[in-house]
């Protein structure tokens, strides 16, 4: 017998219902086994009827013959205080309770009587609670001994139903509840309760089911299962179990996440219906176990209350839903004909009014900056036209009433402009019988900078009364007592609305006659933001400085009346400060007011743009216009790529792809012709991939500080044509910063002129590729004898920047140029070579792929394996002792990074620290992992304990984990998850993969 | 009621590498007279012939067939990508199970240039643009060829969720070369170790070099028809088509799941639709020729089909599952692995393989007592065709 058999000795078991069947079993397991057993039986048949001791007495004798202790006891289970007494009095003790006995009454629901079910309710639930009750309670029992394991009987008919059984099911399921509960009261003194339901043939089965499947249900099936949960080392409780027939498994309550409704707002049973799919989808599940993940979907929406709504407006929906993105773009002509539409130059000899329509105007041509409001506009318009619909806004055109417009300028607007618009819902206020719906929409140019902000204020007609905020009410902007301190007078042209119509508010309202009549007026109106441009004007002839539109910040008002194309307009204005002038605009016609509760601000000095990337384009079209500044442009970065195809010729004709840079703000386009090796500016060749993208982001590219994958991700970066193509663009990292910067410094002393054929002085060229060859001379130093039996001359030709090195085996010598005859000479970039030497690239991968060019005595390329020894960082002394001694002239490439990782060591660091408070953490690990980090290794746990860090350690890891500093910079930040690392390919995993799962931990570390 | 398609008669040429080919309407014509050699009928009989390429202008079928005679018959051509010979196979199969036609030539072809495959239309809609644009949201781009990273990308995926080991992926390759010894139509008729391939240069973590299926030159055929008619030609009881279905992509390929992106779901999909259909199931199945186009395919495949289940299908490779002796025997031929890979042919070269297989007659490949075979050809943009074939 084994040491870990689970004994029973000193244990003292009831077993109810033991005369047959499951019962016998289980007592006889538990007799076996060392328990002392009450083996109980009313000896009556499987239906209750009828009584005897021989049952009984039959398994005790068969117990005792085994060498086993049992005494035996005929009481009903309805009487378990008498069983738990026998149990006391024969042993003093119990720390078991089997409830087993149970009878069948099966019949259909339609035939059952008060018979049947009072019958199966006190067998099955009464006695067991009896029985269970005196237990717990007797002195001396479970609760004051703080022991007990107590298991009921339950059955698969109770969990799924059964026909036939609605009285045994309804018990059965009791039994489960009543477990459920005890397992909780019984927690804190010890006691262990649980439920099985079983599948055995016995005496109650043997009228249901055939006998064959009987024969392979043995109770002996399901008895290990009642002596497991019965040890004191089993500490499982509140189970409940299926078994029988060799199968053990657990159940437990699977819940869907279901539908969460906000609260406040009637739920009505359609909106049921509709989200029945939600409430029964099993694909996105939980398992609550206990009241408190019951209650939590509950809990969790206390605090949520929503904002209301109708079937016209859900206001939830609304407010929650994201911004719509749209773009559009406009030039000088819409602008002129905008500023024509609100009654600009009237008078044509005016020459601030000429500025706002002439774009060739000698005041220079300036926007009228209640422009702004056209763009934003259409998009809304045309999120009608498509017939989009804003989440939560269910409601057409026809009822909406303009109520409130407020724009505003971050600078003067630009006289051409591609822009991009996000439309908001700000807020929705329940006015009664009509709703406000206030949108606001953000305008940014083409470089990201905010350019205006408009919110349109309105109303919806018969779209309210759900009991929501009203949202403020009242006048603003109210106009002083005082009379005006300026007056402006203007009348409309009878066809005023024709003309502003054409800046895109189409609506018929304003130009067909019976559609205006169908709306109840007379003829067409005039656009209320129309007026809104006149009284713009007004204020700013009156009020700005010089009268110059520039100085307008924004504009607020209301539309309080219509206004018929032809009526005259006065505009009465109150300066009300230096920045903010109040003002009115009544129709002089019929006295009324028709924009009320109206302010203009101004700005006391007109806004500059950010400063942005520098107007490459022009430097191209018109010299003159080019900055002076020496600091590289994008033109210079293309001089560098021209340089780079003259040196690479070969190479570059391979790639075999003609593409077209279009860069925007400022624009320009560029052909880029691999096939012929030219670079030229516009598009001079039928491009196969055109890349779109900001001047600034392509100056970001090319020098590394963005990355062209991640720019189209982000949209920034636009391709058409062959994308496969773009995959080729690896070339524009080799561009040479010398030349570049030649180029710009060439440009700035032409007075700005670009310079592609610009070439760098040859002393600015130098590269990280000299310190690896001081590297090498270091290594030779140290490793003479190894390296002089290698005794090849090799010469490195560089390029990229260009460079040649003498590496001399024979003699030991590293010098630059080529200093003596050489045996094998390799050509390459400065690139593949560092990498080459860093061991990122092979030299036999570079050569296949024709990037490592060897000619003299090629089987001494083979040799080249002492490259892969090459520790720059080993020789960082020699390399600053040397620095002087070379002919290495100052870098302007920054120098290679030295080959240890930087961020590492710290966050290994912050990891051993966590690993030492949290050791669970440690645990979770599961096994010993290695982190390769540049040259560097470190290992979290494994030999040297689970909770170590440990730098250096040669120790066996169940996976090793390569990756860049900087990516476990980004693991420990949350930038990048390590799965996505490892499907890009930046965290390299050799052994089990699903140890990366466990690398969340680095999250958050410093 | 459909009626049932005999495949009478099988033909293949050896594939070879690019440039070592005769011209496309040359190979093309070797190996349709060696279809109809094998079902032995004359040319004259064909009723329609339907042709497979990918790579190559308009009207190459009817250049091909030319060859055989010019008899005025319908020629379609038929491009599915590497899904091509088994699209033309369909066709053909639709053909005369609709009772359009008695006897039906399919032929499949390629002539490849070196390299890995790219687009040649660069002035238009790239036709895997959405499926490359899952392959950046996951993965990014980078230099390494495109196919290898999408499928590398599934296997990297499907290692993160099993922790399948590398060399899982390599031993697939191990067998495809195993069995492609005894293929004297192979292009790579030599074994490899584990260890070679395993060392062979990586091309996309976690596919080395020799984890990847070669540009091929080469052309299969196969000649389909009805009882009636080979019963009027004196045919004898012939392999025939038993199931049959094609998927193109669904909404999931277009999520952010590499191993949905290459085509998972429509394996699945279409290998339903022909279990029903054959009313044969994976555990009738005798022998299999898969599209192992990369190593991490053919994993991903044995789960699609139903060879395995969910997450089993190391357990299945080194168990010897989907060899001599194991549950099956996949890719008996060498698969596109090591036989070759000329997308129009290939389709038809898998049909020919467990033809060959059914009749008992795949020498010293022969799978014993092979009686019912599945063949599983995908191409990514995307077309997936599975076949069940059977001769009882």
């Amino acid at each position: 017998m084994s040491s870990d058999r689970l004994g029973f000795e000193g244990r003292v078991a009831i077993v109810t219902g033991a005369g047959n069947g499951l019962g016998r079993s289980h007592a006889l397991l538990l007799a076996s086994r060392g328990a002392k057993v009450v083996v109980n039986d009313l000896g009556g048949s499987h239906d209750g009827t009828g009584k005897g001791s021989a049952a009984a007495d039959a398994v005790v004798a068969e117990i005792v013959a085994a060498g086993g202790e049992a005494t035996a006891n005929y009481d009903s289970v309805e009487d378990g205080d008498k069983i738990v007494q026998s149990a006391m009095d024969a042993f003093g003790r119990i720390d078991v309770v089997v409830n087993n006995a149970g009878i069948l009454r099966d019949t259909s629901f339609q035939k059952i009587t008060q018979d049947d079910w009072d019958l199966i309710y006190r067998v099955h639930v009464l006695g067991a609670y009896r029985v269970t009750h005196a237990a717990w309670n007797v002195a001396g029992g479970m609760r004051e001994r703080e022991y007990g394991r107590v298991i009921f009987t339950s059955s698969a008919a109770g969990i799924y139903g059964n026909f036939g059984q609605s009285n045994y099911a309804m018990a059965k399921l009791g039994l489960v509840g009543l477990m459920q509960t005890l397992a909780i009261e019984g927690k804190k003194r010890n006691i262990r309760v649980n439920a099985i339901a079983p599948i055995a043939g016995s005496r109650m089965t043997e009228t249901v089911l055939p006998q064959n499947l009987i024969d392979a249900l043995k109770p002996e099936y399901v008895s290990p299962l009642v002596a497991w949960l019965s040890h004191e080392s089993c500490e499982e409780s509140g189970g409940l179990f299926e078994v029988g027939g060799g199968y053990f498994g657990k159940l437990r309550w699977e819940r869907t996440v279901g539908k969460t409704f906000k609260l406040g707002r009637e739920i009505a049973p359609e909106a049921l219906r509709k989200a029945w799919g939600e409430v029964t989808d099993f694909g996105k599940a939980t398992h609550p176990s206990d009241i408190q993940g019951s209650m939590q979907p509950i809990l969790s929406n206390l605090d949520t209350r929503s904002r209301g709504g109708n079937e016209l407006i859900d206001v939830d929906a609304a407010l929650d839903a994201p911004a719509i993105v749209a773009e559009s773009s406009y030039d000088e002509r819409d602008v002129s004909l905008y500023a024509l539409g609100v009654g600009a130059a009237e008078n044509p000899l005016d020459s601030k009014d000429l500025s706002l329509v002439y774009e060739m105007s000698g005041e220079g041509f300036h926007v009228l900056p209640t422009f702004a409001v056209v763009p934003s506009m259409k998009v809304i318009f045309d999120q009608f036209k498509k017939g989009d619909k804003a989440p939560g806004l269910n409601y057409g055109f026809e009822r909406i009433l303009h109520g409130e417009q407020y724009t505003e300028v971050k600078r003067p607007l630009p006289a051409r402009a591609k822009l991009r618009h996000e439309v908001k819902i700000k807020d929705i206020f329940d006015k009664g019988k009509n709703a406000v719906v206030v949108t606001g929409i953000t305008t940014f140019d083409e470089t990201g900078e905010e350019l205006a902000y408009n919110e349109l204020t309105a109303f919806v007609r018969g779209a309210g009364g759900w009991g929501g905020e009203r949202g403020p009410s009242g006048d603003v902007n109210v106009p002083p007592e005082r009379a005006p301190d300026a007056t402006s007078t203007e009348k409309t042209h009878a066809n005023q609305a024709l003309l502003y119509r054409l800046s895109g508010d189409i609506n018929p309202l304003h130009a067909d006659p019976g559609f205006a009549q169908g709306f109840g007026f007379d003829k067409p109106i005039l656009h209320g933001l129309c007026t809104f441009g006149f009284a713009a004007r007004a204020v700013i002839k009156a009020f700005a400085k010089d009268a110059d539109p520039r100085y307008f910040k924004s504009i607020k008002v209301r539309f309080a009346e219509s206004v018929f194309p032809g009526e005259t307009l006065v505009t009465e204005m109150w300066k009300e400060s230096e920045s903010r002038i109040v003002f009115r605009t009544k129709v002089v016609e019929r006295d009324k007011v028709v924009i009320s509760n109206a302010a203009i601000e101004l700005y006391a000095e007109i806004p500059k743009p950010r400063a942005k990337a520098k107007p490459v384009a022009a430097a191209i079209a018109a010299p003159a216009a080019a900055p002076q500044s020496s600091e590289p442009i994008s033109a210079d970065v293309f001089a560098g790529i021209k340089n780079y195809f003259e040196a690479n010729a070969e190479a570059v004709t391979r790639i075999g792809v003609v593409y077209q840079f279009k860069l925007t703000s400022p624009e320009s386009v560029w052909t880029l012709d691999t096939k012929a090796g030219g670079v030229a500016a516009g598009s001079a060749t039928p491009p196969q991939c055109t890349l779109e993208l900001s001047d600034a982001d392509f100056m970001a590219m090319c020098t590394g500080k963005a990355d062209p994958m991640k720019l189209f991700m982000d949209k920034k970066l636009r391709i058409s044509g062959d994308l496969m193509a773009s995959q080729k663009l690896e070339f524009l990292k080799k561009i040479d910063p010398a030349i570049v910067l030649a180029a710009a410094k060439a440009r700035a002393g032409a007075g700005g002129a670009p310079s592609a054929a610009a070439t760098p002085p040859s002393a600015e060229v130098a590269s990280a590729s000299a310190d690896t060859f001081v590297a090498i001379e270091d290594y030779i130093e140290k490793n003479r004898a190894e390296a002089t039996k290698i005794g090849v001359v090799y010469l490195f030709k560089l390029t990229a920047p260009d460079s040649s090195w003498t590496v001399d085996l024979k003699d030991g010598k590293v010098s630059a140029g080529e200093t003596a005859k050489p045996g094998c000479t390799l050509e390459l970039s400065d690139d593949d070579f560092i990498a080459m030497t860093s061991g990122k690239a092979d030299p036999m991968k570079l050569f296949m792929d024709k990037r490592l060019r060897i000619s003299g005595d090629i089987m001494a390329s083979q040799k080249l394996d002492f490259l892969k020894k090459i520790d720059r960082a080993a020789a960082a002394k020699a390399i600053a002792v040397k620095k002087s001694l070379l002919p290495m002239p100052d870098a302007p490439k920054a120098a290679a990074a030295p080959a240890g990782p930087a961020q590492a060591p710290a966050i290994f660091a912050a990891l051993g620290k966590l690993l030492t408070l949290q050791p669970n953490l440690a645990d979770e690990l599961g096994a010993a992992l290695a982190f390769a980090i540049g040259d560097q290794r470190w290992v979290v746990g494994g030999a040297a304990g689970k909770g170590s860090v440990s730098l250096g350690a040669a120790t066996e890891a169940a996976a090793t984990f390569t990756l860049a500093d900087e990516h476990l910079v980004a693991l420990v930040s949350g930038a990048r998850s390590a799965q996505d690392l490892y499907q890009h390919g930046d965290l390299r995993v050799d052994g089990d993969v699903r140890f990366a799962h466990k690398l969340g931990i680095f999250k958050g570390l410093l | 009621m459909s009626r049932k398609v005999n495949v009478i008669g099988v033909g293949m040429i050896k594939f070879s590498k690019p440039g070592a080919s005769e011209d496309y309407n040359v190979m093309a014509a070797k190996a349709a007279r060696a279809a109809l050699k094998d079902a032995n009928v004359e040319f004259e009989k064909v009723e329609q012939a339907y042709a497979g390429y990918v790579y190559g202008d308009s009207t190459c079928g009817q250049r091909a067939v030319y060859e055989l005679g010019t008899t005025g018959i319908p020629v379609f051509n038929v491009n599915n990508n590497c899904s091509t010979g088994s699209s033309a196979l369909m066709l053909g199969r639709q053909a005369i199970a609709g009772g359009l036609a008695e006897c039906v030539l399919v032929v499949g072809f390629e002539q490849m240039e070196k390299g890995a495959l790219g687009s040649k239309y660069t002035d238009r809609t790239n036709p895997l643009d959405q499926h490359a644009g899952v392959m950046s949201r996951t993965q990014g781009f980078d230099t390494s060829p495109p196919a290898a990273q999408m499928f590398g990308g599934a296997g990297r995926e499907y290692r993160w969720r099993y922790g399948t080991r590398k060399e899982t992926f390599g031993k697939i390759s191990e067998k495809a070369r195993r069995h492609a010894a005894n293929n004297p139509l192979a292009v790579f008729t030599d074994p490899l170790s584990l260890d070679d391939i395993m060392a062979s240069p990586e091309v996309f973590d976690p596919l080395t070099r020799y984890q990847c299926c070669p540009p091929t030159c080469g052309a299969a055929a196969a000649i389909l028809a009805s009882d009636d008619f080979a019963r009027a030609h004196g045919i004898g009881k012939s392999v025939y088509i038993a199931g049959q279905a094609m998927t193109t992509d669904f909404a999931s390929s277009f999520s952010d799941s590499m191993i949905k992106m290459v085509g998972y779901d429509m394996t699945v999909s279409a290998a339903a639709k022909v279990y029903a259909e054959s009313g044969v199931g994976p555990e009738d199945v005798d022998v299999v020729e898969l599209h192992d186009c990369f190593t991490a395919n053919e994993l991903l495949t044995y789960e699609g089909l139903g060879l395995c289940p969910e997450g089993g299908a190391e357990k299945f490779i080194w168990e010897g599952d989907n060899t001599y002796g194991g549950k099956y025997v996949t890719n008996p031929s060498g698969g596109l692995l090591s036989k070759g890979h000329p997308l129009g042919a290939t389709g038809l070269a898998q049909c020919a393989e467990l033809v060959w297989q059914l009749r008992g007659k795949a020498d010293r490949r022969q799978v014993l007592g092979a009686r019912v075979g599945l063949q599983h050809n995908l191409g990514l943009g995307g077309a997936c065709v599975v076949t069940m074939y059977r001769n009882d």
